[in-house]
């Protein structure tokens, strides 16, 4: 057998790699090759560069690669692109990994602490020369958005909150690390309109789904993590679980599988049964069961689809859910991607590349409405607030104000 | 309620789809990846070579049809054909510009002047040109203004010369590509640098061939070229990435999506469900699960075996991938395949019988078994059709728009035949 993670334990994606006709169309469409020579784009260091990879790591550009999976969206072939660039990135890194990205990686961590002193660490992330000393020892773009500590966590809401009686079955709701300790009104929202429609919320102990640190090539790490996610998650079998965080979704539905090979019964499980939550809500609207009275909000917003939830190869369910609400227009801003990417476009050397990645959909928020955006994950919303200066929400808080009128 | 889904996102999903919600239907288009219709040139053949060159390409139609049985035009008489192509042109007016009843000619890359119906604006030479500058780029691959140009000198009755323009996409460039210099010169200021540098570069010929890099997103780059430089310039086709078939599948999709179409992209549909002699459902394979997706009518237009929608396996056995439809060699034609011994020959430029091979259908477009629809609400449309090869006699744009257009209108047809306005009634 090879050693795990190598390049040629990759089988899955490897598999597809001669699949590739080398039709390009991978590379009219990736926003990295778009904005910078630094990344010689996914067809050469994907399908190309694979085959001489025989342990070593034959391209460097390889880690401008921002993983946001544009390529294999569009491959007409189906070959795992962005699959295999992850494996290739992680091998690389092995030996070597930055501190940086051992500590970005860890968001449970990241909000255990920040959380109790919130109001003095939003202060340090709003500090310039703290910001500028970060840059300096730890590569963090001094500019990049970071976000804002809650003094109230999620599950310390979820314990004082008196649920109405169900009417319906249960869900299992997964807050997510953001959701839990940057995003808690996002949860809150979540939470009261899947309660309004009768559901039976069950919010179990839960972890990092280790998406970040997969994105940064630390395997071991985020195997550990998104095993113990799912076993966490799967408690009530046969029940939807439902998630406000696109991206973390989709490291359950495939990216833990065909990225790192993650085989675990309880993974294969969860990943069948968890929704996005407005992809739940477009699901009980297609069986004419989202019984929920929707009052006008006369407004037009710019929506922006995460790379994470194209990925997931369902279209755009928030657009379907939020058109739903009378008054209100949502403008597909058609972004291939707010250059982020995770954790991408706060790196010192990569900031200024994701800025450019993002710049044709700060352009779209700027035109359509300069004051809020919608967003289904909250990097990408963090990314767009920051570089726009709009207030960029989750589709559920429009929903939320349509419903219960605040 | 979705009224029509259309499973791929090529020529022909494209047409049936804008088709359908400009008559005020729901649509859902499932499409894999990008189609391949970024890859083609961004023009519209409807037939170059029967096998002699076609100058009008409607007015051989019959006898060519007459000559080749079971042609998928055989479903259509030239007039229509023509106003499904018109009808086409017209969805994009500013970018698309047919050929009044001729084809056009427009040089290759290589030097070969190529029938066409419908081009793109800034590829369209005026007739008047009687010299022509042909201007290579030195940090872009895949065109040599000199080749070109010697070729054209005998293809197109222009006097010819060639020119070298020093100008990369980006500094430091040395090895750019079409997409990069067309990006760039999306941007005025660079295309304003462009524009002088090329003026300085060539002599007083009539008008300017350069490669095609004009702009992909803004759509005055041509013209404003052209304004600046004095003369007529026209774009002339790369291979992959192209940049007009990549405008070509912006625009399609834009108007698709203005019209209200629903895009579903990135997975494959993998199986049907069925009752009563109609599709129900097809199966969407997405990240996680499969999922149904429910509608009153469908159209395939999943093209052929360069799509997968076609495939041989390793014993010669040739199948129809998704609903697993009986095959022939062209219309009016009910199998089964000839073996595989004679679907291929040895000679490579021969007309391979193995790209005849496909779906024959009835008027709706509803493909057959022997003289029986095998589903009533299932059409089809593009490559997937039984009875051409498209490649040497340029014909594929043509056949997916005008089956494109057919299916819809059936589906239309047969939707107010079952609501018939209560006129009079009141």
């Amino acid at each position: 057998m090879f050693e795990t993670d190598s390049h040629e334990a990759n089988l899955l994606a490897r598999a597809s790699l001669d699949h590739c006709v080398k039709c390009t169309i991978c590379e009219t469409q990736c926003p990295v090759m778009a904005v910078t020579p630094a990344f010689s784009g996914p067809k050469y260091v994907g399908p190309q560069a694979e085959r001489y990879r025989h342990g070593l790591s034959v391209d460097h550009s390889l880690d401008y690669c921002s993983s946001c999976g544009t390529c294999t969206l569009v491959c007409p072939q189906g070959v795992k692109i962005a699959e295999l660039n992850s494996v290739a990135r992680a091998a690389m890194k092995k030996d070597h990994m930055p501190l940086r990205d051992r500590i970005i990686s860890r968001t449970t961590l990241m909000g255990t602490f920040g959380d109790p002193v919130a109001p003095i660490a939003n202060a340090v992330l709003g500090f310039a020369p703290a910001r500028w000393a970060v840059e300096q020892v730890v590569g963090i773009h001094r500019d990049a958005a970071m976000p804002t500590f809650r003094t109230q966590t999620f599950t310390s809401w979820w314990k004082k909150h008196t649920s109405p009686t169900p009417t319906r079955g249960k869900v299992v709701y997964f807050h997510g690390c953001a959701g839990q300790y940057f995003e808690v009104e996002t949860s809150i929202k979540a939470v009261e309109v899947l309660e309004r429609l009768g559901f039976e919320v069950l919010v179990p102990k839960q972890g990092c789904c280790g998406l970040a640190a997969q994105s940064n090539g630390l395997f071991d790490t985020a195997r550990d993590w998104v095993t113990k996610l799912s076993h966490q998650l799967g408690v009530e079998p046969g029940t939807p679980i439902v998630a406000a965080s696109a991206s973390c979704v989709g490291m359950l539905k495939h990216e833990a599988r065909e990225i790192m090979g993650v085989e675990d019964p309880a993974l294969i499980d969860v990943g069948t049964r968890i929704r996005d939550l407005c992809e739940f809500l477009l699901e009980l609207s297609e069986a004419g069961e989202l019984n929920l009275d929707f009052h006008p909000i006369e407004m037009t917003v710019p929506y922006h689809a995460p790379c994470q939830l194209k990925g997931q190869g369902m279209g755009k369910p928030a657009i379907d859910v939020l058109r739903l609400i009378p008054g209100l227009t949502v403008i597909d801003a058609q972004a291939t991607c707010c250059g982020i990417a995770g954790t991408y476009g706060l790196k010192k050397e990569k900031y200024a590349v994701g800025q450019a990645v993002g710049k044709p959909l700060f352009d779209k928020v700027k035109e359509v409405n300069p004051e809020l955006a919608v967003c289904d994950t909250e990097t990408c919303r963090w990314q767009i607030a920051k570089s726009t200066g709009a207030t960029v929400v989750h589709p559920i808080w429009l929903i939320h104000k349509s419903i219960f009128g605040e | 309620m979705t009224d029509t889904i259309v499973i791929g996102g090529g020529l022909a999903g494209l047409a049936a789809a804008i088709r359908l919600a400009q008559a005020g239907q729901s649509v859902t288009l499932l499409q894999y990846g990008v189609g391949g219709l970024q890859l083609g040139q961004g023009t519209v053949d409807v037939l170059g070579y029967a096998p002699e060159l076609v100058s009008d390409p409607f007015a051989g139609l019959d006898a060519y049809v007459g000559g080749h049985k079971g042609h998928p035009y055989s479903l259509f008489s030239p007039d229509e054909i023509k106003a499904s192509v018109d009808w086409f042109a017209g969805l994009l007016p500013d970018l698309l510009v047919p050929g009044d009843g001729q084809n056009h000619r427009v040089p290759t890359a290589l030097g070969a002047m190529r029938p066409t119906y419908i081009v793109q604006s800034s590829m369209h030479v005026p007739a008047d040109v009687t010299s022509v500058a042909i201007v290579g780029l030195r940090q872009l691959k895949d065109f040599y203004p000199k080749m070109c140009a010697e070729n054209l000198a005998k293809t197109s009755g222009w006097a010819t010369s060639p020119y070298w323009l020093d100008f990369p996409a980006r500094a430091g460039g040395v090895d750019s590509t079409a997409t990069s210099y067309a990006t760039d010169l999306d941007d005025p200021d660079t295309l304003a640098r462009f524009a002088a540098a090329l003026k300085k570069a060539i002599g007083n010929e009539d008008a300017v061939g350069l490669p095609a890099i004009l702009g992909l997103r803004n759509p005055q780059v041509w013209s404003v070229l052209a304004e600046a430089v004095g003369k007529p310039v026209f774009e002339i086709h790369l291979g992959p990435p192209g940049i007009p078939g990549m405008r070509l599948t912006h625009e399609l999709t834009q108007e698709a999506l203005r019209l209200g179409v629903r895009v579903i992209l990135g997975s494959k549909v993998i199986g049907f469900e069925s009752e009563g002699g109609r599709i129900s459902g097809v199966l969407h394979q997405q990240a996680g699960r499969d999922k149904v997706y429910k509608a009153d009518n469908f159209v395939y237009a999943g093209g052929g075996f360069e799509s997968g929608s076609l495939a041989m396996d390793s014993y010669g056995v040739v199948t129809e991938t998704l609903f697993g439809l009986p095959l022939a060699m062209g219309q009016g034609d009910s199998g089964p395949l000839p073996s595989h011994e004679d679907l291929i020959t040895g000679d490579y430029w021969a007309d391979q019988g193995l790209f005849l091979a496909g779906l024959a259908v009835d008027s709706a477009m509803k493909p057959l078994d022997g003289k029986t629809a095998v589903y009533d609400n299932l059409h089809v449309a593009g490559g997937i059709l039984a009875g051409a090869i498209r490649w040497s006699e340029k014909s594929g744009d043509g056949i997916a728009i005008a089956s494109a257009v057919r299916a819809a209108d059936a589906i239309l047809d047969a939707q107010s035949a079952k609501q018939p306005r209560n006129e009079g009634k009141e």
